[in-house]
């Protein structure tokens, strides 16, 4: 009992986590391009979830008759080389980068958490072999490393996301290890070592909510860099499988087409790439600025005057 | 093209040193002229006028090529990328002429024994290897034993039972049935090329390619270039060219640009919606030539349940063969629901399905069949197979088909179709001549090319009359009643016989486009 609240005694200097949120929110807004960002990047998640009801056409709805058909009022970006609409597409391309970013920065967020976790709490022998296997998986260039696990697993959906996973961890792990390791040798966590604390009390009181901040950019980052490599995948045809739509895939198919004229089918689904990658940049900076208490402190003064 | 950069950049050099050293170019550069182009240009002393000298001594022809050869053993290759190249460095007994009827190659004339079991070659004279070597009959022999030992063509010389080479320039094939096609069979393209027995001892047919054709094999950097220099004591016409760089450009627009700009002088595919394009360059000649190839959908009997002949039917009735030719190919192909095209003597007119989904839905609903999903196995290496399937997925859709597109690359496909792992796959047979080509390997139930597992007993036995058939009418007679079964039940679903596209530079004189895709340069000239 006293144990607990001696913990909660060495907390207390932090401010409770509700004002921090708002802080850090603002502080992010104050950010002209992150906020532009943030709005893009709303826009583009509703627009992925609400495909079924905003887009005109289903994406495997084809019309030979209509081919090629440069935009208009019927066909907003145009029709590709089926006669499918290439504005449906490019909606229904949304989702699949968006899942496909976010399940596999899903995945490794959580295995390079826990593996830095592990790395920097434990040191020794653990660190060595956990930081060693993560720099043999770093040393491999992202996308080939994509490629053949790839390969190995046959091109899928799923496949895509989980070597997109696989190869985004070492990142986290890097980023969560480095934070463990100042966090570790922190007053405050030796003295609830000293008072007996668990482990699990320490990490998960202490260790975690000191490392949120550079997982959190290093999310938003990651993101980006996982929907462009989804995007180099299925435009290697080894991503997703047509007829479903993927931007990369949608590039691979224009590709045939821009010397014809057809400029429609490659500008339309290479800008979508463009602004979900710069919108995810743009607010991965605001964030990172927003959470550095030195920046953060810079942002309020400028706030005030 | 390799060359003609530095060439360009010496001319400018030669004019800058002109400047500087007040009319003593030609002294100042000769001596960096020899150094630097010793290797690729002939041995003329100035570089400045190689470029016209070139063309009209012969030159270089630069030919993109879409994929790498993935070997350059003719017996043992089937890469249609490698035959682009080894069409030049090889000859076969027999090759196809003009109307792709057998002519005379390395052999002069043959004769035939009355029971039309033993035929006999004469060798032309004074053939010669590109290392000197003379052709003799056992370089013949040797070829074609090693081709029915260990080729992809053994089959091709299944009716033969022994070869034998009484003396230098003759050859016996003792056959154990009558074969009218096979002078179709063993000069059918240069995968029946004739190598040296020497090479063939040594093993080095694959790795230092020596032939009796037109050009001879200087290089080969995978990924990069083939290069092959002109042999001058080649037996036929020509070869009016220096040499031929085949440079390995696997994008499609990439290749069309390389053309427009002047990269290179020949390419071997033209994407189908470029044509129109292509044809209205004054600057580009574009070639474009009704073919005998033809591409298909094929369904695992092996599996259920494609092993019942009305889910197979109700899958043809379901597609629309028009809107799957106009996707893949634009006006560039002829939809035909049978393999041979209509331009061949052996066409059979023969259309039974159609586009007819109420009659597929009948059948899949008789068979019993519902809520079917189809692991459709297609590559990007021959990119009309994916938009095929993307056209193929929607159309089955409207009968409650489901299909998985599932795209490999060309070496995982091969090994995935040898493996029996597919439920479908939608690719082509490329360059067939003789009836026999079309049918027997892919649809007799023993036949090497028969991945799908089809078998029936009716198709074996046509199949195997058809061949020792000698009456043309009546061997026409027993193919057209084998297409038609095979049609009917659905062996291979037939979509459509592709135009042949080739394009080239003006500057390219003596080239024609064939039928079966062999791509000869021997009288080809840049002028």
């Amino acid at each position: 009992m006293s144990e607990h609240d001696d913990a909660e005694q060495l907390q207390a200097p932090d401010e409770p986590a509700e004002a921090r949120w708002k802080e850090t929110l603002s502080a992010l807004f104050a950010n002209r391009l992150a906020a532009a960002g943030v709005v893009v990047l709303a826009l583009l998640i509703l627009s992925a979830l609400l495909a079924d009801v905003v887009a005109p056409y289903a994406f495997t709805d084809d019309d030979l008759t209509r081919r090629l058909e440069p935009p208009s009022a019927a066909h907003w970006f145009g029709t590709d080389e089926l006669g499918r609409d290439v504005f449906s597409r490019v909606l229904f391309g949304a989702r699949v980068s968006l899942q496909v970013g976010a399940v596999a920065v899903g995945i490794s967020l959580v295995l390079g958490t826990l593996i830095g976790l592990i790395s920097g709490y434990r040191g020794g022998w653990t660190d060595i072999v956990l930081m060693r296997a993560m720099d043999v998986l770093f040393s491999f260039p992202v996308v080939l490393l994509a490629i053949a696990i790839v390969a190995v697993l046959s091109p899928s959906l799923t496949n895509t996301m989980i070597a997109i996973g696989v190869v985004f961890t070492p990142i986290f792990a890097r980023v969560v290890r480095g934070s463990v390791l100042s966090v570790r040798e922190e007053v405050f966590v030796r003295a609830s070592r000293s008072l007996g604390a668990s482990d699990w009390r320490i990490i998960s009181r202490h260790v975690l909510p000191n490392v949120a901040a550079p997982v959190i950019v290093q999310t938003s980052l990651s993101l980006a860099f996982a929907i462009l490599t989804e995007a180099a995948l299925s435009y290697l045809g080894i991503g997703v499988q047509p007829p479903r739509p993927a931007w990369g895939l949608m590039l691979l198919d224009a590709q045939g087409f821009i010397a014809t004229g057809e400029w429609w089918m490659s500008i339309f689904p290479g800008l979508a790439i463009f602004i979900t990658v710069a919108s995810l940049n743009l607010v991965g900076d605001g964030l990172r600025d927003a959470l550095d208490p030195k920046q953060r402190s810079i942002i309020q003064s400028r706030g005030v005057t | 093209m390799r060359w003609r950069s530095p060439l360009a950049l010496l001319a400018l050099l030669a004019l800058i040193a002109a400047a500087c050293d007040g009319g003593e170019a030609v002294d100042v550069d000769d001596p960096t002229g020899e150094d630097v182009t010793d290797e690729t240009v002939d041995d003329d002393p100035d570089p400045d006028d190689d470029v016209e000298e070139d063309a009209a001594t012969g030159g270089t022809l630069i030919a993109a090529i879409g994929g790498d050869p993935d070997q350059l053993d003719p017996h043992t290759t089937t890469s249609s990328f490698a035959f682009t190249v080894l069409e030049n460095v090889y000859d076969t007994l027999v090759q196809p002429g003009d109307d792709l009827t057998p002519e005379p190659a390395l052999a002069e004339s043959w004769e035939t024994s009355d029971d039309l079991l033993t035929w006999t070659f004469t060798l032309r004279d004074g053939v010669t290897f590109h290392d000197g070597s003379a052709l003799t009959a056992d370089d013949v022999v040797a070829s074609f034993e090693r081709i029915a030992e260990e080729g992809q063509n053994a089959f091709r010389l299944d009716a033969v039972d022994s070869f034998a080479a009484p003396d230098d320039t003759t050859v016996v094939m003792e056959l154990n049935r009558p074969a009218p096609n096979l002078l179709d069979q063993v000069g059918a393209f240069k995968g029946m090329a004739i190598v040296s027995a020497a090479a063939i001892e040594d093993g080095t047919v694959g790795d230092e390619p020596n032939g009796t054709g037109p050009f001879s094999f200087v290089s080969f950097s995978p990924g990069d270039n083939v290069v092959l220099e002109a042999n001058p004591d080649y037996w036929g016409e020509g070869p009016f060219l220096d040499g031929i760089e085949f440079q390995v450009i696997p994008d499609e627009s990439v290749k069309v640009t390389n053309l427009e700009t002047g990269e290179v002088d020949w390419i071997d595919s033209v994407p189908p919606q470029q044509i129109d394009q292509l044809e209205a360059d004054p600057d580009i000649e574009m070639s474009q030539v009704a073919g005998n190839d033809y591409w298909y959908l094929s369904l695992n009997n092996a599996r259920e349940p494609f092993d019942d002949v009305d889910v197979r039917r109700a899958i043809a009735f379901a597609l629309n063969i028009d809107d799957i030719t106009e996707a893949a190919n634009f006006d560039a192909a002829t939809p035909n629901e049978t393999a041979i095209p209509e331009t061949s003597f052996w066409f059979l007119d023969y259309a039974p399905y159609g586009h007819d989904p109420d009659q597929a839905q009948a059948l899949l609903d008789d068979a019993g069949v519902s809520d079917l999903t189809i692991d459709l196995m297609v590559t990007n290496e021959f990119p009309e197979t994916v938009t095929a399937a993307q056209v193929i997925a929607s159309q089955l859709g409207e009968v409650g088909i489901e299909v998985d597109i599932r795209i490999e690359d060309f070496s995982t496909w091969l090994a995935e179709q040898g493996d029996g792992n597919f439920d479908a796959f939608a690719l082509g047979w490329l360059g067939n001549i003789d009836p026999d080509d079309f049918y027997y390997a892919q649809h007799h139930s023993e036949g090497v090319n028969n991945f799908q597992g089809f078998a029936d007993d009716e198709v074996d036995e046509l199949l195997d009359a058809a061949r020792e058939e000698t009456d043309e009418d009546a061997r026409k007679a027993l193919y057209d009643q084998a297409a038609t079964r095979i049609v009917d039940l659905a062996s291979y679903i037939y979509f459509y016989n592709p135009d042949i596209l080739e394009a080239w530079s003006p500057e390219v004189q003596g080239y024609e486009t064939r039928p079966d895709v062999a791509t000869r340069f021997a009288t080809t000239s840049l002028g």
